[in-house]
């Protein structure tokens, strides 16, 4: 089953009127979502630990496996992160828009580049009132893709190039991350670098969560919830430009959203949604 | 009548059966891939081929490595350098000096073309800007190229010739850089440690020389039969790791009882050697055996990667230093203060401005739906 | 001819020879001499000739760490500098070091003067005196004789020899002579007979077997050897008899094993290194150069402090003390840390101080390397020396002066400054051994002198390791365990700046090391180490140092094979890699060198 991919409204208003609710992700971004926060929250955790562990137990060194706990829990929370992300990224070509924006970025267009800074004047508190998306905004796009996306990969790939030492000579793991350590320096460089990267991701999902939350309290779109239904509610209906010329901005970066939308079939009005 | 002995006649000398000799042949010419008949060829090279040279220069370095190489007890370091190989130049160890020393590297280098293995401890300066190493009158980086130029391989002992080691440290004062920086298109055998295992030494060369080839290497031009997994991976306190058993104090309880040295900054977990199972000085002990972590001298960088005893490497970034730890979350608290300024700043915002209200339902603006 | 201010007649006007490398030592040497038309050296300069910078290295890092960076100053005499590094941290942050760790560090430390000493003997020096080739006229029933006259040592059999001069036969006759190869065999300046000779070498490839078991004790205490690992505030290796997990603690097994080398080693130094050292010193007795300064100025910092954290001379085993001027009988009392005691020249080293007419204590020492060749010196430093220039600076080692003086360390210093303060166990093995020889005690005053004192010092070192090892085993009894006193590992337990000095006697000589640790971190550091008060080059005032000194005078048979000279540096068992060191304890940025 696909849900809709655009919202009941029509075209025709361009994009500087909003709907009150749009499908914005999917079932399988959402999962993935939620697969990846838990690996992360799960993963920092034990990855702390394992930096640090754990006040040491008495008794047999068989009768404990504490560190061997936590290392296990790390591991298996890594293959989901891991999992999760690349059935993420297979999910590119069948998702809808949103799907994709996380994974690349205009940087090239000039118009992208004034929208960001409009996204820095609403977040820096200088402009009055944010402009509305449907799906990430511009700078949520820059932080998802250059702290989150590649972030995530990069701890993919450091974890498991650590993973791949204790890994037989010859696994895959080897063969495919192998060569990290090489690439450090040493093994306690990549431990190092590693560790790091943790913090850079955590950093972003402090900031994720304070901005969904100011969003949900003070924009006027749903944020966190959007992560659970798939819909972006529009909470006022109001013109959302207050500087001239942000239609037009608008319109070049959006333009590829209704690009896309014109190649789906004939969207069907959604039952949802109120009035 | 000086003959030269080969390396048939050592091998007899050693006991080795003409049948084993033979053998030998075999596997060696099927290790390099050649027909079976070949092996007659590969017996007839070594009936009459003499001791390969060795030439084994010292640059910038402290001797361990050739202290530890003659600790060998198998084989003893007699045995090498007086049966195996013939190891024309070491400066620790030759009785000629001077001149008469300096003579016999043109003359190896004349007459063993291409057929002589290159030793390496120590290292130089990557320039001859560096003036910090002479040898014989010369910067050492030149007698290093010279030498290299014309050897069958080049084999670099320890972790200077490895890796920089100690001099290399930042901020490397001499500008001291591994072999490999200096020399290239001849195969280099990287064997580091500070210094590297006895008997990994002497195994690597007499590898050498009993099989005719080079040792399989990893990726970063370590033999892969001894530096292919982590003293961690065969650590005999292994499973007091698992379990969650550590030192929290030199010489507290866990100390006497061999629990794993973890939070004593043990590097056992990073560090490529074969110290937990061929261990020291023939094979009484090593360093986690006898209750010190594992320094990580095998490792590349492993003097930057300190302080020994934090198992958190110190690193420096925004003009601060300290561990991951300390600048992750010196960094969280900075996006936490900044995100709480941020909120309030909102807060302020909104109560002055009022405006980002949700506006009533009935808006201005045309309903979409 | 110019006179030195401490006495010495040069002339520069004869031949001048180059020695470089100087081989069988640690580290690169060169040392150039003139020679007059009889052969006779009238003129030493002694080069260093390559620096590191360790200290420099050291800026900055934890003062716990310091011990692994500083014992990688030198493998040969591994742990010295760990052990003046951890002595010198204790002293600035005021830790106190449990019994035990004390004397497992003397057993380690004892362990490295024994089998260095040893090494020395045989693989660094025994081919000064001992002629190789001529060990192949020997006639093995007569060497067994030799052997079983001098020792009780069991491998002495003609059979054994007789075996050792067919394998000895047969390596010279392949042609390939591999370590023997160019060297200066059938020298007039050889004096063995051929016997003697070939017992020189049965016991030169023994003792290279034997040494690499007494290391075995450092392996068993610091985890391996070379560069075994040492502790700030005690020793790693806890002591752990017979409670739960003392299999992988120090327990009995291990010092069984321990005792057992001590016992081997004492066997081999009694039956073999020393009976040697008698019998080849029998036959050079009137080959007495190379005294240099040793009959004038010596220095010892003492070592083995018998009673942990206590290292006045009532707790030092070989006392510590200074001679100076030739007045034998007066010890003077030696102060590390007195900015008028040790200085540091540069005037001749390839250094830069703001003023060089001037020394520098090491608490304000400055090293910024500074590589010029003089005006007289010859060659391209970019691709060849031919000449040094000892009027300008010339060598990586700088010139350390003891109250303007400078001085002799090593064994020979230790000995007679243990001597000259009465201690009755090195007098009792100085007298025997001067008495079987029948020489006097100036005898001592040469490089056989010093090679003699090393010899004595092995055995004396040896007996002390075994006294130690008892006295381990009486406080194991006796039920003190503790090894390790961690009440300031907490950098957070330190105070914000300290000071301390470190001493010790490496088999080569007196070692310090000072630091200054500020905000938990080294804010300096600084070494002095033997071979640079022995190598080191001429200071402001022109006085030579040992090395230099004790090359003047000496002739030789032929000054193209340099087999005199290398005899009496090696004498002082040099230590390149130790001596050539940097330190920049105001954090300067290092000078860019510039070669001319």
């Amino acid at each position: 089953m696909k849900p809709p991919l655009s919202p009941p409204t029509g075209h025709s208003h361009g994009l500087t009127r909003a709907p009150k609710a749009m499908y914005v992700y999917e079932w399988p971004v959402r999962v993935w979502h939620w697969v990846t926060t838990l690996a992360i929250f799960v993963l920092a955790v034990t990855g702390y630990l394992i930096a640090k562990p754990l006040h040491s137990v008495g008794g047999e060194a068989s009768d404990s496996w504490v560190n061997g706990w936590i290392r296990t829990i790390h591991f298996v929370a890594a293959y989901g992160l891991s999992v999760a992300f690349l059935m993420r990224v297979l999910w590119i070509p069948f998702g809808n828009a949103h799907s994709r924006e996380i994974f690349w970025v205009p940087l090239w267009k000039a118009a992208y580049w004034k929208e960001l800074l409009q996204e820095v004047r609403w977040y820096g508190l200088v402009k009055k009132a944010p402009a509305k998306y449907v799906g990430h905004n511009p700078l949520a796009r820059f932080s998802m893709l250059f702290m989150f996306v590649l972030g995530t990969l990069f701890l993919i790939f450091t974890g498991f190039g650590l993973y791949s030492e204790g890994t037989a000579a010859g696994s895959w793991q080897r063969a495919l991350f192998g060569w990290t350590s090489s690439f450090a320096g040493s093994s306690m460089t990549l431990r190092t670098w590693h560790h790091l990267a943790m913090y850079y991701v955590l950093a972003f999902s402090v900031i994720h969560m304070y901005l969904v939350l100011r969003e949900d309290i003070m924009g006027r779109t749903s944020m966190a919830s959007t992560m659970v239904s798939g819909w972006r509610l529009f909470r006022d209906e109001g013109t959302d430009i207050d500087d001239a010329e942000e239609p037009a901005i608008r319109r070049g970066i959006e333009a590829e959203v209704r690009a896309e939308e014109a190649k789906e079939p004939v969207p069907s009005p959604a039952a949802q949604g109120k009035g | 009548m000086a003959r030269v002995e080969t390396f048939y006649e050592v091998l007899r000398r050693h006991g080795v059966s003409r049948r084993s000799f033979m053998k030998f042949c075999s596997l060696t010419a099927a290790s390099l891939g050649l027909a079976p008949a070949f092996a007659q060829n590969v017996a007839h090279a070594m009936e009459t081929r003499p001791r390969v040279p060795v030439i084994w220069l010292h640059g910038m370095e402290c001797t361990c490595c050739s202290e530890s190489f003659i600790r060998s007890a198998h084989p003893l370091a007699k045995d090498v350098v007086l049966s195996m190989l013939s190891l024309d130049y070491h400066n620790t160890l030759m009785a000629s000096a001077g001149h008469q020393a300096e003579a016999i590297l043109d003359e190896t280098r004349a007459k063993y073309k291409g057929q002589y293995i290159l030793a390496v401890e120590g290292n130089s300066s990557l320039s001859l800007d560096d003036p910090y190493c002479f040898v014989g009158g010369k910067p050492f980086l030149a007698q290093l190229q010279e030498m290299a130029q014309d050897s069958m391989a080049v084999i670099a002992w320890g972790s200077c010739a490895s890796w920089g080691c100690v001099q290399a440290a930042k901020p490397n004062p001499s500008n001291a850089v591994p072999i490999d920086r200096v020399i290239h298109n001849k195969p280099i055998i990287k064997v580091p440690g500070c210094p590297p295992i006895a008997e990994v030494m002497t195994g690597v060369v007499s590898y050498v020389l009993t099989f005719g080839k080079l040792p399989e290497l990893d990726r970063q031009g370590r033999p892969k039969m001894f530096y292919s997994q982590r003293i961690h991976d065969k650590c005999y306190r292994r499973p007091h790791f698992d379990a969650g058993q550590f030192v929290e104090a030199w010489d507290d309880a866990g100390a006497r009882q061999g629990f794993c040295l973890y939070k004593m900054g043990c590097r056992g977990p990073t560090t490529y050697n074969a110290c937990s199972t061929t261990r020291w000085n023939g094979g009484v002990s090593f360093p986690i055996e006898s209750g010190h972590g594992c320094i990580g001298c095998s490792e590349n960088d492993f003097w930057d990667n300190g302080p020994f005893y934090e198992r958190l490497v110190k690193v420096s970034g925004f003009g601060i230093e300290g561990t991951a730890d300390d600048l992750g979350l010196k960094a969280l608290g900075v996006v936490g203060v900044g995100l709480a300024a941020h909120a309030a700043a909102s807060t302020v915002k909104k109560l002055v401005t009022g405006h980002n209200k949700p506006p009533p339902p009935a808006g201005k603006a045309g309903g979409a739906s | 001819m110019t006179k030195t201010a401490n006495g010495f007649d040069l002339d520069t006007s004869g031949k001048r020879v180059v020695v470089d490398p100087i081989t069988r030592i640690e580290g690169h040497l060169r040392v150039e001499v003139n020679v007059d038309d009889k052969g006779v050296i009238k003129n030493a300069v002694s080069s260093g000739t390559m620096w590191r910078g360790l200290e420099v290295i050291l800026k900055g890092r934890d003062p716990r760490d310091a011990w692994a960076f500083t014992e990688r100053i030198c493998g040969v005499c591994t742990g010295v500098h760990a052990v003046a590094s951890v002595r010198c941290v204790e002293d600035a942050l005021g830790i106190k070091i449990p019994e035990n760790a004390n004397t497992i560090r003397n057993i380690i430390h004892l362990t490295l003067f024994v089998q260095d000493h040893l090494v020395h003997f045989y693989h660094l020096h025994a081919l000064d005196w001992v002629d190789v080739v001529s060990a192949l006229k020997a006639d093995p029933k007569a060497t067994s004789e030799l052997a079983q006259s001098i020792s009780p040592w069991a491998k002495s059999s003609p059979g054994y020899y007789r075996d050792l001069a067919g394998r000895l036969a047969k390596f010279v006759e392949s042609g390939q002579l591999g370590p023997f190869k160019n060297a200066y065999w059938g020298h007039p300046a050889y004096k063995l007979p051929p016997e003697a000779n070939l017992m020189a070498v049965a016991h030169y490839l023994e003792a290279l077997d034997f040494q690499k078991e007494i290391v075995k004790i450092q392996t068993i205490f610091g985890g391996k050897n070379p560069h075994p690992n040492w502790l700030v505030g005690g020793v790693p290796s806890p002591i752990n008899l017979d409670a739960d997990g003392s299999v992988g603690a120090i327990n009995m097994e291990r010092l069984n094993h321990v005792g057992k080398i001590i016992d081997d080693s004492l066997a081999f130094i009694e039956q073999v290194y020393v009976p040697d050292l008698v019998a080849v010193a029998g036959f050079y007795k009137d080959w007495l150069y190379g005294g240099g300064i040793a009959d004038k100025n010596l220095l010892s910092y003492g070592e083995f402090p018998d009673l942990a954290n206590d290292d006045s001379n009532k707790s030092l085993l070989l006392p510590r003390g200074a001679i100076v001027d030739g007045k034998l009988t007066e010890v003077l009392p030696v102060d590390l840390k007195d900015p008028e005691q040790i200085q540091e020249f540069v005037t001749h080293s390839w250094f830069k101080y703001p003023d060089e007419t001037k020394g520098l204590h090491p608490f304000e020492g400055l090293t910024e390397p500074n590589f010029v060749l003089g005006p007289n010196a010859k060659g391209d430093p970019k691709k060849l020396i031919e000449v040094l220039d000892e009027s300008a600076k010339y060598s990586f080692v700088k010139a350390p002066r003891w109250r303007g003086r400078p001085m002799e360390v090593g064994p020979l210093a230790r000995f007679v400054v243990a001597y000259f303060s009465g201690r009755e166990d090195v007098k009792a093995l100085v007298d025997s051994t001067l008495k079987k020889l029948d020489v006097p005690i100036t005898a001592l005053f040469s490089t056989l002198g010093r090679t003699a004192a090393r010899g004595l010092e092995c055995l004396w070192a040896a007996q002390n390791l075994k006294r130690q090892y008892e006295k381990l085993l009486g406080a194991i009894k006796a039920g003190n365990t503790a090894t390790a006193n961690t009440s300031k590992w907490d950098p957070k337990t330190w105070p914000k700046d300290a000071k301390g000095a470190g001493f010790c006697e490496a088999p080569r000589g007196a070692l310090g090391h000072w630091i200054h640790i500020q905000d938990e971190k080294i804010a300096n550091y600084q070494a002095v180490v033997p071979t640079t008060w022995n190598a080191g080059p001429r200071d402001p005032a022109g006085n030579l140092g040992p090395y230099e000194a004790s090359l003047l005078g000496t002739p030789m048979a032929d000054p193209e094979q340099p087999l005199e000279i290398i005899r009496t540096i090696h004498s002082f068992d040099p230590c390149l890699a130790c001596a050539a060191h940097v330190i920049s304890p105001d954090g300067q940025e290092l000078a860019k060198v510039t070669v001319k």
